[in-house]
């Protein structure tokens, strides 16, 4: 019996469906996280990372939204 | 302040050792791949075997993709992930043994690649010995790489390190499951999977090699250098985070062309498709989130050809991005496919995104690595002008050139009959634009010899010993409860954190993510296996045969020719019956190429004599005037190694191929004799100049040429006589 049989007869095509299903959610799930209004200091915050090793170089520009 | 501030310094070293490599690296497979370019119009420039186009072509693209984008990506990272983790690398060792291992792999590829050694699996042809290299030395960066964000003293990790991170770990999926292969040699493997299977598993690699190789690490690059160059903070934190998670949510899933061929219910296929739409949204929103991050600095574009370079690259990128989904869309893809359309699309990638990119990070890095003043912004400004120039060139062309052979192949004249029956008049159609397309690959690689005369100039004008600057930070601060490795805090209630800030959880999210994505791409193929209508008279080849295709995959004739007819009446009437998921099942690796700069040959078998092919071979021009076929002479003189055929027939016997008696030993070396013999009979009797064939490596082509496609049209004849019947 090759794998390919095995694989074949495990009738997995099932989860596939719920995975996308679930995949869904999560995406659903992380927009919300990222668009709640709380989370909006913290992106600033971690937008200015790049400039932090450097202090003479302080960007000119804040982060716009 | 905090009081215990730790003390550390940056390694730049090693982000110098990797700048370097990148130019040196991108240098040599620019130029090979401007060699196979102007073979295409030349093709006597086949001088050697080692030097013929089936050959050169793998080392050009592994070389662009693995040694020039690949150092580039470490450059990056390095340098990046130090500042953004304020901590250094985690250990020299492990850094010298990445960049080391790296570069060996790359001379080992430049070996081995002209010699013929290769799966023949496009951007995965490294056979066995090395691609374990690649796993370890990719094993090496990781612990690496995670060690050094374990070892963090910013909780925080910035977009661009999310970016690296799903990049290593898909990366390494991607390699693993597609090179599993069983090996019949030293330098030679044949594919676990076979057929239509094998097919699935390369372009699921193919797909997301593009993805997480050539498109995540440098959008994490992006994110990085870009507010660097630019000295403004991306413009909008939020965009970039929705862009990482949209592509590692979608780019596994995307590509309905992907999904079309499987057994999915209809509603999981448009989910396929409206993930592959809406994968444009976060593609463009990332490339307008990349220019916008330019706002308020447009007239410093104008003086600044590090920000140039910003903006092509990231405008190449959308338009990539744009014209992936749409060589997607069935109908489109029925013109583009098989045509220098891919050719066209793939190099506005790569010469536009990641080129440009790299050239913009690198001028950027420069002066801060070398400690000095970039030696000429005008020699960079003149490369940025050149390039553009030779990237506009070589688009233009090829894109038409594309075009132009996709109409030509499918158009029919009045009386219904195809009207470019010939195949080579499509192919002399489409010579200018080749030649256009070498002048533009020229002027790109003069642009590299400007950037590396910049790069060796500044070098030059280095300090006699590099500054170190120390760098003081506050070590991240363990909240009560939280156990002591800061990293897995977010597997305790107590320790509990923003979800950001937990690199294992993120890692562990990202690997499920691609995996189950992956399983849910690939488990219909395993399934369409067990689906796959047999055809009884579809056998094993021949050991000769079976010879005969090795040598076809060492001279990587599969880079020109395809073997694999669509069920389209314009490929019918001028290749034959169309090809059918049964006939493949005894194909490890599978040969269905993706460029036919040749005929398709899947119906090969029957259509001349023998003794056409041992000419054609020899020289193409000879038989067909204006081919644009490398001659094989050597093929007439060079002695088949009937000792390895054995090994060979086992190792397919080992996979599933039914060869019942020839395993027996010597049974499959007394086969091929056997039938060489045969086969070289009949060409010298109708060539008497021919002689002394039997033993020659011609012998077994011609028969696996004679073999291709015949199965399903002679019921039973050709191969069943050799074989024992029955099997599987
Ligand atoms: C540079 C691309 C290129 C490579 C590499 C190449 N070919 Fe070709 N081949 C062509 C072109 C173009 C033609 C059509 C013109 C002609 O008949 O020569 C062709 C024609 C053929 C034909 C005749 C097809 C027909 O039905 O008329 C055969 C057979 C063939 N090639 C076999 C091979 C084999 C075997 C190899 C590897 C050893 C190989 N080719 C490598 C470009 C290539």
């Amino acid at each position: 019996m090759r794998l390919s049989d095995v694989m074949g007869q495990a009738g997995l095509a099932g989860y596939a469906e719920i995975a996308l299903i679930l995949f869904v959610l999560a995406f659903l799930g992380i927009c919300w996280a990222i668009f709640r209004p709380g989370a909006k200091p913290a992106q600033d915050a971690a937008a200015r990372l790049p400039f932090e090793d450097d202090p003479t170089g302080q960007p000119e520009e804040e982060t716009r939204s | 302040m905090n009081a215990q501030l730790d003390s550390f310094k940056y390694d730049d070293a090693i982000v110098r050792k990797f700048l370097v490599a990148t130019f040196v690296w991108g240098l040599v497979g620019m130029l090979v791949g401007l060699i196979a370019a102007t073979q295409l119009v030349l093709p006597s420039l086949n001088v050697v075997p080692w030097l013929s186009f089936g050959r050169l072509r793998p080392l050009h693209t592994n070389a662009v993709i693995f040694a020039f984008a690949g150092n580039a990506i470490f450059t990056g990272v390095y340098y990046s992930s130090q500042r953004l983790l304020k901590t250094r690398m985690f250990s020299d060792a492990l850094s010298a043994a990445h960049f080391w291992g790296w570069q060996l792999i790359i001379v080992a590829a430049a070996i081995t690649l002209p010699l013929g050694f290769t799966q023949s699996k496009e951007y995965a042809e490294l056979e066995w010995p090395i691609d374990i290299m690649i796993a370890v030395v990719w094993v090496i960066f990781a612990v690496n790489f995670f060690m050094t964000i374990a070892r963090r003293r910013e909780r925080h990790l910035y977009v661009a390190i999310w970016f690296y991170i799903a990049s290593i770990i898909t990366v390494a999926i991607l390699h693993i499951f597609n090179n599993l292969s069983l090996p019949a040699g030293p330098f030679k493997s044949y594919s676990m999977y076979a057929g239509v299977q094998d097919a699935f598993m390369q372009w699921w690699y193919g797909h997301n090699a593009v993805a997480f190789f050539l498109t995540t690490p440098f959008l994490g690059l992006m994110y990085y250098f870009m507010p660097k160059a630019a000295n403004r903070p991306v413009f909008s934190y939020r965009l970039s985070i929705m862009h990482f998670w949209t592509l590692v949510f979608m780019y596994i899933w995307a590509g309905p062309h992907h999904l079309h061929y499987t057994a999915l219910p209809e509603w999981a296929s448009t989910l396929g498709m409206i993930f592959s739409v809406m994968l444009w949204m976060p593609s463009w929103g990332g490339g307008v989130n990349g220019l916008l991050t330019l706002r308020g600095a447009w007239n410093k574009v104008a003086e600044d050809p590090i920000l140039k370079f910003f903006v092509v690259a990231v405008t190449a990128y959308m338009m990539s991005t744009f014209e992936g989904p749409m060589l997607s869309v069935k109908s489109v893809n029925a013109l583009a496919h098989y045509t220098d359309w891919i050719i066209a699309h793939v190099h506005t990638g790569a010469l536009g995104w990641n080129g440009f990119l790299t050239f913009g990070m690198v001028y950027w890095l420069l002066p801060r690595l070398y400690q000095t003043k970039l030696y000429s912004n005008k020699l960079a400004e003149v490369h940025f002008w050149i390039a553009t120039f030779g990237m506009i060139l070589y688009a233009t062309a090829i894109y038409s050139a594309g075009v132009q052979q996709g109409l030509m192949w499918r158009a029919f004249d009045e009386t219904g009959r195809l009207q470019y029956p010939d195949f080579i008049e499509t192919t002399m159609k489409l010579m200018p634009m080749y030649w256009m397309r070498v002048a533009g690959g020229t002027l790109y690689l003069a642009g590299m010899v400007i950037f590396g005369w910049n790069i060796l100039k500044t070098w030059q004008s280095r300090p006699a010993k590099y500054e170190e600057p120390v760098i003081q930070a506050a070590p991240l601060e363990r909240k009560p409860g939280e156990s002591g490795k800061n990293v897995f805090a977010g597997f305790s209630v107590a320790g509990h954190r923003r979800w950001e800030a937990l690199p294992i959880l993120f890692t562990v999210w990202t690997t499920v993510a691609v995996i189950v994505a992956s399983l849910f791409e690939i488990i219909p193929t395993f399934l369409i296996q067990t689906n796959i209508p047999t055809i009884a008279s579809v056998r094993p080849y021949t050991p000769l045969e079976l010879a005969g295709r090795d040598i076809y995959q060492r001279e990587g004739c599969f880079n020109c020719h395809s073997q694999m007819i669509r069920p389209f009446r314009y490929e019918t009437e001028r290749f034959g019956e169309y090809s059918k998921p049964g006939e493949f099942v005894y194909d490890h690796p599978f040969l269905w190429g993706s460029r036919r700069t040749g005929p398709d040959l899947a119906r090969e078998g029957g259509k001349y004599n023998n003794l056409w092919h041992v000419n054609h071979m020899k020289d193409p021009r000879a038989v067909t005037p204006n081919s644009i076929m490398p001659a094989y002479p050597e093929l007439l003189t060079q002695k088949l190694d009937f000792n390895t055929i054995q090994k060979h027939v086992d190792a397919m016997a080992m996979l599933g191929v039914p060869y019942g008696e020839l395993i027996k030993d010597g049974a499959a070396i007394e086969a091929a004799r056997t039938q060489a013999a045969e086969v070289a009979a009949d060409i010298e009797s109708t060539d008497p100049n021919l002689t002394g064939l039997a033993d020659k490596e011609i012998t077994a082509l011609v028969a696996y040429l004679q073999r291709l496609g015949v199965d399903i049209k002679k019921a039973n004849e050709v191969a069943a006589a050799r074989l024992p019947a029955g099997g599987q």
